[in-house]
């Protein structure tokens, strides 16, 4: 029990002190489990973080259910994944009923606005960023630009596309394993 | 409540590359709760303002506009579910997991769609705050919005040449925007 609070504890922490997103969570839950806690080790904590990245799903509870029950068995998932969501959960619930409370007109829609246009740019460096990493070959480009394109235009949509590229990566792995064997 | 508790479970299950990925999922499958791109923005400008998972942070604005606290928490624990699914399937299969190439394989696949994506999403934004228009294919709306265009090249300056917090960034914008109305 004491373990299963700490879990929910840290993860409540590193959550509510995280901006942009799961990722930036690791070095608070490495500074608290490793360090402090010595709950984990910091190899197999980073195992469980590209792990995450894996997975399909939300990556910051990925990761808090491999941690938490890697140290704690099941109660120790549940800990530490409500841990990730209760902050998150309880300060958008907040800030979605503040922000409907702005009124839509005059000087409040142009500040509303220009805050719009900001996170919008945040969304391109993002993008950029992930395409940095991604995109290695003349193929991915292609791909990554026929993705933007047939979704913008909504000729093909997101759930069709990712399971066409799950296809795609199959035969890729299937081909490579034929042409090994030959 | 349960076609949001479907729509999440889906979005979770089929949402590679993290909460920004997931963006476009959410995008196209709110269309049928009727949620617009503007309300779509300003879930983009509080997952900026805001600490947390960005996927956390999505699920609970949207639950939240169609059915109050009750919604955000069915969105919030369906859109999580998949995480526990694949933390019991990797601890029961670990050897498996880890040596299979095809899984290696589809899943950088779908990081080259997932970049798609996130572009698409970033110019359907775009779209709309700069130029009042919900798709490339219908142009009846279209007014240009100077300021916001301005507003937009100086905030991707800042974010990718300075240091300056986005959270700053994010609310600096939103006093200029304020200030430029009396303008």
């Amino acid at each position: 029990m004491k373990t299963n609070l700490r879990l929910f504890k840290m993860y409540t922490l590193a959550s509510a002190l995280t901006f942009s997103g799961g990722m930036a969570m690791l070095p608070v839950i490495e500074k608290e489990a490793c360090e402090k806690y010595n709950l984990i080790d910091k190899e197999t904590l980073h195992d469980y973080t590209t792990l995450s990245q894996t997975f399909p799903g939300v990556i910051a509870v990925t990761n808090a259910c491999l941690v938490g029950k890697k140290i704690n068995g099941t109660s120790g998932m549940l800990a530490a994944a409500a841990g990730t969501i209760f902050p998150t959960y309880l300060l958008m619930s907040l800030a979605t009923i503040l922000y409907r409370l702005i009124p839509t007109e005059g000087a409040f829609l142009s500040a509303l606005s220009a805050v719009r246009a900001t996170s919008a740019a945040f969304l391109f460096a993002v993008a950029y960023t992930i395409a940095h990493f991604n995109l290695k070959s003349a193929f991915s480009i292609g791909f990554a630009l026929f993705s933007f394109a047939v979704t913008l235009l909504n000729l093909i949509s997101a759930p069709i596309l990712i399971l066409t590229a799950l296809l795609i990566g199959f035969f890729i792995a299937y081909r490579r394993k034929e042409m090994n064997h030959a | 409540m349960l076609s949001l508790f479907w729509t999440f479970l889906k979005i979770g299950f089929l949402g590679f590359g993290g909460g920004y990925a997931m963006l476009s999922l959410l995008l196209e499958e709110t269309v049928q709760f009727g949620m617009t791109l503007s309300e779509y923005a300003d879930l983009n400008a509080l997952n900026a303002l805001l600490p947390g998972s960005v996927a956390i942070n999505s699920a609970t604005y949207v639950g939240h506009l169609y059915n109050g606290f009750l919604g955000a928490l069915v969105t919030t624990l369906s859109v999580s579910i998949p995480s526990v699914f694949f933390t019991q399937l990797f601890m029961n299969y670990e050897q498996k997991i880890s040596q299979n190439k095809y899984l290696y394989s589809m899943l950088s696949t779908v990081k080259i769609v997932a970049v798609g994506l996130i572009f698409s999403v970033a110019f359907s934004l775009t779209l709309s705050t700069i130029f009042n228009l919900s798709n490339l294919l219908d142009w009846r709306s279209f007014q240009f919005d100077g300021l916001s265009f301005l507003i937009m090249i100086a905030a991707l300056y800042l974010h990718s040449k300075t240091d300056v917090s986005p959270l700053v960034l994010i609310l600096g914008s939103g006093v200029v925007g304020w200030m430029l109305y009396y303008i």
